[in-house]
């Protein structure tokens, strides 16, 4: 039947596909998790983000030891897997395709506050599992990075890090970031926070994935030691 | 029974004839010609949206009389036609404009916006048992720091105009907004314009109360709406005014 409202989008869900209704009883023990350390640091030239690659069950198997956990959403920006695996690529392609279809409308990419708060508002609004990614990218009003937390709170940082590995990483950017960093140097300091994630948090390690947002794009790489992504 | 199948083009739900015109929406612009003129001016520093609201009798309420409507902050929408059926779209621009803020946290463009209303009115020319909206709209408003300006129609058309009337005596008004538009005009030479065009068509001249004017200014992206006295000031500064 004819429905006159049906031009005026939800604001909490998503305009292609919906999100899942039910909250899924899977065993918490067989969900695969990333663990994971995830970091963002923003510079004046663009941002980083890094992530290690290991995937786990309940924290005591690695059912993977190279998971890319940092993916291309947007023309500028990524965005990082942290959580359940399954819950975070559902939420990747929902938000790609939101964000591409903003695009083609309008002419112009999202903002990154604007595919945040779209962020912010799916995992408010579905049982994406536990999920904590960071969001990073780069537009018009230059870098910026957030982390979106499994109630949809959005929170925009210089640097932020989300993941098992939290703590460790955090300590080893803490007092060494500067805003005025290049993106050299603040490369150099997520792989270090990283590394040292990965020393300590039984949910991360396995190497690392480095990506580099500018104006340009993002480019992410794979490397399976820490030396060899400097 | 062959004559009731040469009439049924026009009645009832919207089908093509066949030369392929649809009766009901070339209907619906006629209502639109019925209304009182609204005029939309883009100038350099912001949109004006002027409207003729003169009343039938002295003693209705003017701000009874809608015609020119905000939409949100940065937004402001002008009718011509069924004020009823312009309230609907109004509506409904609004309710978008405030989605756009829950979706994004960000401003609706006027693009956008604009286009959400004409995809609506589309659907009620496509629609078994609907009636398409006897009204048209100007949609003026900042987008990104720039000064916007669409028009609607019945079809669910949108246009993007620097200057543009829209109601009776639109061809009339067109054509002095064709004459006297200039680009760079600022937002003062904008509302100049859009009163000395509505009263190119009205011979005994404008009165403050029967004039309605909104402004939308680049520099504080917001809706304005001209206080009668301001308008009355004009109007007699532009030597504009009726003998009274």
């Amino acid at each position: 039947m004819y429905d006159p409202d049906n031009r005026l989008t939800d604001a909490y869900e998503p305009e292609v596909g919906t999100i899942p209704s039910d909250e899924s009883d899977a065993d918490e023990e067989t969900v695969v998790k990333t663990g994971t350390t995830t970091v963002g640091l923003s510079t004046d030239d663009g941002v980083v983000i890094a992530t290690d690659r290991r995937a786990s069950l309940g924290g005591r198997f690695v059912s993977n030891k190279s998971v890319t956990k940092v993916e291309q959403i947007h023309p500028t920006a990524a965005m990082t897997l942290v959580g359940s695996v399954g819950g975070a690529q559902s939420f990747i392609r929902s938000l790609r395709s939101e964000a591409n279809l903003y695009e083609v409308r309008r002419d112009e990419p999202l903002s990154i506050h604007a595919l945040s708060t779209l962020a912010g508002n799916f995992a408010r609004g579905g049982p994406f599992f536990a999920i904590n990614p960071i969001i990073g990218g780069v537009d018009d009003e230059g870098s910026h990075v957030y982390s979106v937390d499994p109630a949809g709170g959005v929170l925009q940082d210089d640097y932020t890090v989300t993941g098992s590995g939290t703590m460790v990483a955090t300590g080893t950017i803490e007092g060494e970031y500067d805003s005025e960093m290049s993106i050299e140097e603040a490369r150099a300091l997520a792989i270090r926070a990283v590394e040292a994630a990965a020393e300590r948090d039984t949910g991360s390690g396995n190497g690392i994935v480095l990506a580099e947002i500018t104006a340009d794009g993002v480019d992410i790489d794979r490397f399976d030691d820490y030396d060899s992504a400097e | 029974m062959q004559g009731n199948e040469q009439q049924a083009y026009d009645r009832g739900i919207t089908i093509f004839s066949p030369d392929g015109r649809l009766y009901q929406v070339e209907y619906a612009r006629e209502a639109v010609k019925r209304g009182t003129a609204s005029v939309g001016v883009r100038t350099a520093d912001g949109v004006v949206l002027a409207a003729d609201r003169h009343a039938r009798s002295p003693l209705i309420e003017r701000d009874s009389i809608e015609k020119i409507h905000e939409i949100d902050d940065h937004v402001g929408v002008a009718s011509a036609g069924h004020v009823a059926d312009a309230r609907q779209l109004i509506d409904v621009a609004r309710r978008q404009a405030q989605v756009n803020r829950l979706r994004y946290d960000e401003p609706a463009s006027v693009e956008s916006l604009t286009k959400e209303v004409t995809d609506y009115i589309q659907q009620y020319t496509q629609t078994g048992g609907a009636r398409p909206f006897g009204v048209a709209l100007l949609v003026g408003g900042i987008e990104d720091g720039e000064p916007r300006l669409f028009e609607t129609d019945p079809s669910g058309t949108p246009y993007e105009w620097q200057a543009v009337a829209i109601g009776g005596s639109r061809e009339d008004i067109q054509t002095y907004l064709e004459d006297e538009y200039a680009a760079e005009m600022d937002l003062e030479g904008g509302v100049e314009l859009a009163l000395r065009a509505l009263a190119s068509v009205n011979d005994d001249g404008l009165d403050a109360t029967g004039v309605d004017i909104a402004t939308i200014d680049v520099e504080g992206e917001q809706f304005s709406k001209l206080a009668e006295d301001d308008i009355a000031d004009r109007l007699a500064e532009f030597e504009l005014g009726g003998e009274e």
